[in-house]
């Protein structure tokens, strides 16, 4: 029985050591992560199925909920939407103007560079720790890692974690691991935008590292900087909420209001850099 | 035995595809419950330590597989949750469910603890996250496990004595043969 027990702790070490061999090749060669292909091919079929029915049964579910506030609901939006058309009509205006302008400043297509590829969210991280999800494009779409994600609305979502051959993992800005380098509209000045574990059930983040001499005031609107290389500059972020200033006046961070609805999330664009895909094709002949 | 592993990985299946796409639904208090957890103690509990050991670093590989983002590190972690929970004496729980939410509690916190300080505090290495943490996350989905882990364990009983009949039986026909 000693001899055995011996043997069993002797197995739990050395299956210990090898562990801790896969963490630190997997954290150094990223070719060891699509060992999860392994079970991602199989599975995505199936969390696409569930999270289909899922979203189904909500649904249903939420139809006889809501269909007594509705009407009082129909009424507040009618009013609403005659105000916002007659903004909207404003506004239009504004747009067609800056359009102009821009193109007389060359600052036309931003995302030139980029192709924009659709994805449907199939799965989230299990647990409570961390915002990722599962999207059912993978490196079969030409999807790689550190690829910037956004909603259909042009709001920064995230960027592309890990990738496999028919899924990829996507980290949200919300998410506590995930920092954006951000420019104040208007006001200017690089911005670190974080995820804070103690926001991100609201969906909400954090910016810090405000330069002194940016006044930063509740509504201000905060986009990529474009700096770090991973995101292109000119991706909306989000709206401040919320300015807190710790101990004095300029010991300062602010919440940020993401553009992106965390909570919904359903269909996401991942942008694709268009040389990549020509440079494997240069290569390939 | 070959049962066992077969039903032990459709068990791991299926509690992964839940957790990953509908237990949303079941959030209280913005907290999900840990069922692949409970379910690696359960079994721990009243099988011992080698099989809580290889199922707990099974199922972690799994996660590691389809959620985590470096291979190896739920597969550790589950491994010495299944060989700790396993390690418990008999004794102590023979039959009493309320052992079985106690331990469960505890595995949790200290699981989800180790995923605090692995995962949050050394990269960012802000300790002030520690105080939300534990309100938020690990207290609430510690208490949500342990609620949970009463029905898991009874399924667990359940499953345990059909798997024992089916390799009794088994063996019995292959001695006849």
């Amino acid at each position: 029985m000693r001899h055995l027990l011996g043997n069993r702790n002797f197995i739990l070490v050395v299956v210990t050591v090898l562990l801790l061999i896969l963490i630190g090749l997997s954290s150094q060669i990223e070719s060891i992560n699509q060992l999860g292909n392994l079970l991602s091919i199989p599975l995505n079929p199936l969390q696409k199925a569930f999270t289909f029915l899922g979203d189904k049964l909500d649904d249903f579910v939420t139809f006889f909920k809501d269909t007594r506030s509705m009407k009082l609901e129909n009424e507040i939006l009618r009013e609403r939407v005659k105000i916002l058309e007659e903004e909207n009509r404003e506004l239009r205006k504004y747009r067609d103007e800056i359009n102009e302008l821009r193109e007389a400043l060359n600052l036309k297509g931003r995302f030139d560079d980029y192709e924009m590829v659709g994805a449907n969210v199939i799965a989230k991280d299990p647990g409570n720790w961390f915002n990722y999800f599962l999207v059912d494009v993978g490196t079969s779409s030409g999807i790689e890692t550190d690829c910037a994600v956004l909603t259909g609305g042009r709001g920064l979502v995230g960027r592309v974690a890990q990738s496999h051959l028919t899924s990829s993992k996507i980290m949200t800005i919300i998410g506590e691991d995930s920092v954006v380098s951000g420019w104040i509209q208007e006001k200017g000045g690089n911005v670190r935008v974080k995820g804070d574990i103690t926001l991100k059930d609201d969906g909400l983040c954090r910016m810090d590292y405000i330069p002194l001499d940016v006044d930063v005031e509740v509504g201000d609107i905060v986009e990529t900087s474009g700096l770090g290389g991973i995101y292109p500059r000119g991706i909306l972020i989000g709206r401040v909420i919320e300015v807190r200033h710790i101990n004095s006046e300029f010991n300062r961070y602010a919440i940020i209001e993401p553009a992106v609805d965390f909570k919904n999330l359903d269909k996401v664009y991942i942008l694709r850099r268009k040389d990549a895909s020509l440079q494997a094709d240069s290569a390939a002949k | 035995m070959r049962y066992r592993v077969l039903i032990y990985t459709l068990c791991v299946i299926v509690i992964l595809v839940l957790q990953t796409t509908v237990l949303d639904f079941i959030k209280v208090f913005n907290v999900e419950p840990n069922i692949l957890l409970v379910f690696v103690v359960c079994i721990a509990l009243l099988r011992g330590n080698v099989e809580g050991a290889v199922l707990g670093l099974f199922s972690g590989l799994a996660l590691d597989m389809i959620a985590g983002t470096t291979i190896g590190f739920y597969a550790l972690l589950g491994m010495y949750l299944g060989f700790t929970a396993g390690s418990v004496n008999k004794g102590l729980y023979k039959d009493n469910l309320l052992v079985v939410v106690f331990f469960t509690f505890l595995f949790t916190f200290a699981y989800e603890i180790l995923v605090f300080i692995l995962k949050v505090l050394l990269p960012s290495g802000n300790i002030t996250e520690l105080f939300y943490s534990l309100r938020y996350i690990i207290l609430p989905e510690a208490i949500y496990n342990s609620l949970l882990s009463v029905l898991t364990y009874i399924f667990v009983i359940k499953l345990n004595m059909w798997l024992s009949r089916l390799d009794s039986r088994n063996s019995g026909r292959d001695k006849t043969v």
